[in-house]
C-alpha cells in the first residue's frame, strides 16, 4: 500500500505543471482572499457565496430619443446622434441577476469610443442601480475633474476630436469608495440583496452648432466579482490557488526529502564502512565524532544554521545531511563489524586482495540493503524537518512547500477565518506522504534487517 | 565503576567543549550580521554610542580573546545580557526553563504510562483486533508530524472563532494570573490541557509499539512457559515476569528520549504560545538576539550531553559487562 501512495504522489509531482496552469508563487487575486473551495457550496453556511463571476452587460435602450440612433448587438452599443441642434440624452441599461450573498468587492470595466465628433459636446455617466432597494450608485462619469456631486447641469466635456477611446475600470477600490462616500465593504451595501440589478448608462449630447454628429460605441462592459468560492481547494490570503500550491509542493517535498535522505545515508554509509572495516584508531576517531554529533541538539542547531546561513533549498538539504547522518553510521558500522569476521573476507585477504577491493566488492554490496532501508525511512523525517523549518518562517521563500502554506495559514489569518481548506490539506498531504514512506521503509526493513528476519 | 564514571564524565566535558566551540564559530564568526544588529536597529543610536556598546560587550577585541572569554563564560554559566530584553539572560531563562519542564515532564509521564499500558495489553492479545488496532494507531501517529496534529487540535478546539472551542488560545495562564493557589492550579491545568493532550496523542503510539515488541520478545522466552506451567495467573506472568524483563530497556529508553523532548517542545511551545525555553529560543533567533540564542543552544547541548551521560551511567549500572568493556 505504501507503494501505491508513493506512486500517486510521484505522479502528481511529475505532472504538476499539467495539472494546474497557475504559478503558485506569482499568482494572486484569482479570487477573493481566503476563498472556500467551489464544492463547499454544499454546506449550508457556504451556500450563497458568489463564485468568481464576470457579468457581461448587454445593453438595452431604456429611454431613447428621436435624434439618437442606437444600434445594439451582443456586448456592443453604438449610439449615433445626428440631427437638430438640441440637447438630448439617452439612457441605456443592462440588467443582470445577482443571486448570491453580498460580495467583498467588485469591479466594473468597460471601454467606450467616440468617433466623428463634430461640434458636439457630450458626456457619459455610468450608474449601478440596486433594483431591490431602489438605490443607485454613480460609478463613473466622464466629467474628469469636475465636482463629483451630481449637479443639475452636466458640464460639457469633450471638444472636437476624431476619436477617443477610454477604458475604465475600478480595480483600485479606494477611488470608488471615496466617490460613493461609503465605508469599506461598500460592495456589501451595494449588492445587499439577491435579485436584479442593472447598469445604467446615461449619455448626454449637446450640439454646439448645426449638423453636429457624434458616434459613441460602448463595448466590453462587464462587472467582475472576485468570488468567495473558487477552485478545488480555495485560495490563500493573497488570492492564490491552494491546490496549485499543494501540487507544486509535492515536487519540492519529494526532491528535498529524497535528496536529503540520499546524502544522509551516503555519508553515514561511508563513515560506517570505513570505521567498521579499518578498526583501530580510525574507528575510535570516527566513533568519537559520531558520538559528539549525536549529542548535538538537532532541531535548534538546524534552526540556528538556517538563520545564520541564509534560507535556500540547497543549504537546507546540506545541513540536514550534515546533522542527521549519524544514525545510519552506527548501524552500518555494526553490520560491517560482523561482516568482517566472515570467512569470505579472510579468503579474499589470503588471495591478496587489497583493502580497497574488499571494501568495494564485498562490504558495500552487503550493507546496501540496510542502507537502502535506512534511506527510505529517512525521507519522511527529512520532509518533516523541512516543513518545520519553513513553518517557523526560516524556509526558502521562493519555493512552494507545504510548510510554507501552513505558515501562511497560521500567520495570515487562516485560523481566524476558519479556513479549513487552507489548513487541513497541506498537513494531510504531509502525513500521507510520510506514511507512504514509512510503510515502504518498514517493509524493506523487515526484509533486509538480519535481526528482524528471524521473527517472520 | 569509579573509573568508568570518571572516564565518561571527562568524555562528556570534551564533547561539551567541542560543541561550545562550534556554537561560538557559528554565531560570532559565520553569522551574516554583526551581533550588534539587534541594538543597531534603534535609529536613535548614534555611531559613537554604537561603538561604546561594542566595547561594552567586548565585541571589538580580537577573535582569540573573545573565544577564550566565551568558553570561560559558558562554563561558568555567565550568560551576559540579552540584546532584546536588556535583562540578564539567566533571569529570563530560569522561569521559562521551569515552564518547559512542567509541560515536558508531564507529557513524558503520561506518554510512558499510557503507552506502556497499551503496549502490554496489545502484546497480551497478540493477533486480535485490539492488537491490530494498536499497531495501526501507533504506526499512524509515528508518521504524522507532531506539529501538524497540534495545529489541527489548536485550530478546532482552541480557536476563539471555532464553534467547538473549549480551550484557551495558548499561553500558560490568563493574564493576570489568579493569585489564589487553587485557582492558579486550575487555570494552569486548563491551559496545559490541550498541549498535553496533543503531545500525548502524537507520541504514545510509539511507546505502545515499542513496549509491545519488547513484550513479545520476552514472551517467547522459556521461563514464561515455566511460569505458566507453574500455574501462575496470566496477569502475574505478564506483569511480574515478562514486563519486568523489558523494564530495564524501557527505563533506558525513557532516559534516551529525554533529549528529544526538549527539541520537540520547540514546536509545541510555538504553536500554543507556551512561555517556555523553546519559544524563547525561536524568538531570539528570529530577532538576532545573540546572547540569548547562544546561551540556549548551550543549555540544549548540556541537556543532551547530560542525558546521554545519564543513559550511559544507567546502562553501566544495570549491565556489568559494559562497565568492564567487551573484549574482542
Amino acid at each position: 500500500m505504501g507503494i501505491a501512495i508513493i506512486i500517486i504522489f510521484v505522479s502528481i509531482a511529475v505532472l504538476a505543471s499539467k495539472l494546474t496552469p497557475y504559478d503558485p508563487i506569482k499568482s494572486k487575486f484569482l479570487a477573493e482572499a481566503v476563498a472556500a473551495p467551489q464544492w463547499a457550496t454544499i454546506f449550508p453556511s457556504y451556500r450563497d457565496l458568489p463564485p468568481t463571476t464576470e457579468i457581461p452587460a448587454n445593453w438595452d435602450v431604456k429611454q431613447g430619443s428621436s435624434f439618437v440612433h442606437v444600434e445594439l448587438s451582443t456586448g456592443l452599443a453604438v449610439v449615433r446622434y445626428s440631427g437638430e441642434m438640441e440637447k438630448d440624452d439617452i439612457y441605456l441599461e443592462a440588467i443582470f441577476l445577482y443571486p448570491y450573498s453580498p460580495p467583498m468587492t467588485f469591479s466594473y470595466q468597460f471601454s467606450w469610443t467616440a468617433e466623428e465628433v463634430k461640434r458636439m459636446n457630450y458626456a457619459l455617466e455610468l450608474t449601478l442601480v440596486n433594483e431591490q432597494t431602489g438605490t443607485s450608485y454613480s460609478l463613473w462619469d466622464s466629467y474628469y475633474g469636475y465636482n463629483v456631486k451630481r449637479t443639475p447641469e452636466i458640464p460639457p466635456l469633450t471638444k472636437d476630436v476624431n476619436s477617443t477611446s477610454v477604458k475604465a475600470d475600478s480595480w483600485s477600490t479606494s477611488e470608488l469608495q471615496s466617490r460613493l462616500q461609503l465605508r469599506p465593504g461598500y460592495a456589501k451595501t451595494i449588492f445587499s440583496e439577491k435579485g436584479e440589478y442593472y447598469l445604467l448608462m446615461h449619455i448626454v449630447f449637446e450640439p454646439t452648432s448645426e449638423n453636429a454628429t457624434c458616434e459613441i460605441s460602448l463595448k466590453d462592459t462587464k462587472i467582475t466579482i472576485p468570488g468567495m468560492v473558487w477552485g478545488i481547494l480555495g485560495t490563500n490570503h493573497l488570492g492564490g490557488d491552494i491546490f496549485c500550491e499543494l501540487v507544486y509542493g509535492t515536487q519540492t517535498s519529494l526532491i528535498i526529502g529524497v535528496s536529503a535522505a540520499f546524502f544522509m545515508t551516503a555519508i553515514g554509509t561511508v563513515v560506517g564502512v570505513v570505521a567498521g572495516y579499518a578498526g583501530g584508531i580510525v574507528d575510535e576517531f570516527l566513533m568519537r565524532i559520531t558520538d559528539i554529533m549525536l549529542c548535538m541538539p538537532m532541531l535548534p542547531l538546524l534552526i540556528t544554521l538556517a538563520f545564520v546561513f541564509g534560507r535556500s533549498l540547497l543549504l537546507l538539504v546540506l545541513m540536514m545531511s550534515a546533522l542527521y547522518w549519524t544514525y545510519e553510521a552506527r548501524i552500518i558500522r555494526s553490520r560491517v563489524l560482523s561482516l568482517r569476521e566472515m570467512a569470505f573476507v579472510e579468503s579474499a585477504q589470503a588471495a591478496g586482495a587489497s583493502n580497497t577491493y574488499i571494501v568495494l566488492r564485498h562490504m558495500i554490496p552487503n550493507v546496501l540493503p540496510i542502507a537502502f532501508a535506512a534511506m527510505v525511512l529517512n525521507v519522511p523525517s527529512a520532509i518533516v524537518s523541512e516543513a518545520v523549518i519553513s513553518f517557523i518562517g526560516l524556509g526558502d521563500p521562493t519555493l512552494p512547500t507545504w510548510g510554507k502554506t501552513l505558515q501562511y495559514a497560521f500567520h495570515s489569518g487562516g485560523f481566524e477565518k476558519l479556513a479549513w481548506w487552507w489548513i487541513i490539506p497541506p498537513g494531510l498531504a504531509l502525513m500521507i506522504l510520510s506514511l507512504g514512506f514509512v510503510f515502504i521503509g518498514h517493509a524493506v526493513d523487515e526484509i533486509v534487517n538480519p535481526r528482524l528476519r528471524r521473527r517472520r | 565503576m569509579k573509573g568508568y564514571l570518571f572516564k565518561k564524565i571527562i568524555y562528556a566535558a570534551i564533547v561539551l567543549y567541542t560543541i561550545e566551540s562550534l556554537i561560538f564559530l557559528i554565531f560570532q564568526v559565520f553569522s551574516p550580521t554583526d551581533p550588534m544588529t539587534a541594538f543597531a536597529r534603534n535609529p536613535m543610536l548614534s555611531a559613537e554610542a554604537q561603538d561604546a556598546m561594542r566595547r561594552l560587550f567586548g565585541l571589538d577585541q580580537p577573535l582569540s580573546t573573545r573565544y577564550v572569554k566565551h568558553i570561560v563564560n559558558m562554563f561558568t554559566f555567565n550568560f551576559g545580557f540579552s540584546f532584546y530584553t536588556r535583562t540578564p539572560v539567566l533571569d529570563e531563562m530560569l522561569p521559562r526553563l521551569r515552564n518547559s519542564l512542567i509541560l515536558l515532564s508531564l507529557s513524558l509521564t503520561f506518554n510512558v504510562i499510557l503507552g506502556v499500558l497499551v503496549g502490554i495489553y496489545a502484546a497480551s492479545r497478540r493477533g486480535s483486533k485490539m492488537d491490530v488496532l494498536v499497531m495501526g494507531i501507533g504506526l499512524f501517529t509515528y508518521g504524522a508530524p507532531i506539529f501538524y496534529v497540534q495545529l489541527l487540535f489548536f485550530f478546532f478546539l482552541a480557536n476563539p472563532k471555532s464553534p467547538i472551542s473549549i480551550f484557551p488560545p495558548g499561553s500558560m495562564t490568563t493574564i493576570p494570573a489568579p493569585t489564589d493557589p487553587l485557582a492558579y492550579m486550575a487555570d494552569l491545568a486548563y491551559h496545559i490541557a490541550l498541549p498535553l493532550i496533543t503531545l500525548v496523542v502524537a507520541q504514545f503510539g510509539w511507546w505502545a509499539m515499542y513496549t509491545r515488541s519488547l513484550m513479545l520478545d520476552s514472551l517467547t522466552e522459556d521461563y514464561i512457559v515455566t511460569a505458566r506451567a507453574k500455574g501462575l495467573s496470566e496477569r502475574n506472568v505478564l506483569l511480574g515476569h515478562a514486563f519486568r524483563a523489558s523494564l530495564t530497556t524501557i527505563v533506558t529508553m525513557v532516559a534516551v528520549i529525554i533529549p528529544s523532548l526538549f527539541l520537540g517542545g520547540i514546536m509545541t511551545e510555538y504553536i500554543f504560545a507556551w512561555p517556555g525555553v523553546g519559544q524563547w529560543f525561536l524568538n531570539s533567533i528570529l530577532v538576532s538576539d545573540y546572547p540569548a540564542a547562544q546561551a540556549l543552544l548551550w543549555i540544549y547541548a548540556i541537556l543532551m550531553v547530560g542525558s546521554n551521560l545519564l543513559v550511559d551511567l544507567i546502562y553501566g549500572f544495570l549491565d556489568p559487562r559494559i562497565r568492564v568493556g567487551v573484549r574482542r
